[in-house]
């Protein structure tokens, strides 16, 4: 439950598989495709920040990565404009992720994600 | 300000098709009469000119896919790079086929950076179902001169095992033992 006019945090909680990896949300290497999380604006509230987690160095082959495994919490705070409509609303967004093992990379993807707010 | 905390997400990244794919991660290699035709294409290299598998008949392709967002294929690219250049007057080549979706904006300053100086051809979905449907990178070929698939690598093998495999088809006998029996011999033609 939110109140108008005030600011709320939500985390998203983001699992990879054992023996995968996802890129970090700043890649080193700028061809690499970041994880990003991305709100949709037509939502009720208002996006202020994403903050992502430290990712971890992991060496491929001599290059250096930054990575994520395991659970990556991603923190979103938004604001709650005075005049939201009070209620039950819904927050939809994107989280565009590519993945990857030692070996082998899969291609690029992305998750419809969501979640419900009262508003009051 | 009050902050509230709304409830957590979860989110399973990478739950089904990760681990359908690894179990696919195999090397294998046909002997000569089991060989199946690699299958024909015709794109086009990063200036426009047309390139068609089949005109290569009569020398040994390295038919690579990869792309730019792929750790393990950019491991393998100077591999590529000195296989070229060391058996191409012994009649190889190699193919880099990009499945970036971003076409060449995205795969050409790639190929700049790294300095690649065999052909790269922008590749599809369409052709993608041909070669197995491509759901995992790098995943390599390696056509004999006849234009059968004699190699299918997916996933990061060693440098030896890909030079071992040309040098087979080329003629030659492996100078270094590769890492798994499948290229530890030629195969028989």
């Amino acid at each position: 439950m939110v109140k108008r006019g005030e600011s709320a945090k939500q985390v998203l909680k983001a699992v990879v598989l054992e023996g995968f990896h996802v890129n970090s949300d700043k890649p080193k290497d700028e061809f690499l495709i970041p994880l990003k999380l991305t709100w949709d604006t037509a939502g009720p509230l208002t996006v202020k920040s994403i903050s992502y987690p430290k990712p971890e160095e992991m060496d491929l082959n001599g290059s250096q990565m930054v990575v994520y495994t395991g659970t990556v919490p991603i923190e979103t705070e938004f604001s709650v404009p005075k005049d939201a409509p009070k209620g039950q609303a819904t927050v939809a967004g994107k989280l565009k992720y590519q993945a990857c093992n030692n070996h082998m990379c899969f291609r690029p993807s992305t998750l419809d994600v969501h979640f419900t707010v009262v508003i009051e | 300000m009050r902050k509230s905390f709304i409830l957590a997400i979860v989110t399973f990244v990478c739950l089904s098709s990760c681990s359908k794919q690894q179990t696919v991660v195999a090397s294998g290699s046909k002997h000569g009469s089991d060989r199946k035709p690699a299958p024909d294409f015709t794109l086009k290299d990063e200036n426009g000119a047309t390139v068609k598998l089949s005109e290569y008949k009569g020398k040994v392709v390295l038919l690579n896919f990869w792309a730019t967002w792929c750790g393990p294929c950019g491991v393998e690219i100077p591999w590529f790079i000195e296989m070229e250049q060391k058996y191409k007057s012994q009649g190889f080549a190699v193919l880099g086929v990009s499945m970036d979706e971003d076409g060449w904006s995205a795969v050409k300053p790639y190929v700049a950076e790294r300095k690649m100086n065999y052909r790269v051809l922008l590749g599809n979905d369409s052709l993608a179902q041909f070669y197995g449907g491509l759901d995992s990178l790098p995943t390599s070929f390696i056509v004999d001169k006849d234009g059968n698939i004699a190699f299918t690598h997916i996933g990061l093998i060693s440098k030896n095992e890909y030079v071992n495999e040309v040098q087979c088809l080329l003629g030659g006998q492996p100078v270094e033992s590769a890492s798994t029996s499948a290229s530890a011999a030629c195969p028989t033609k």
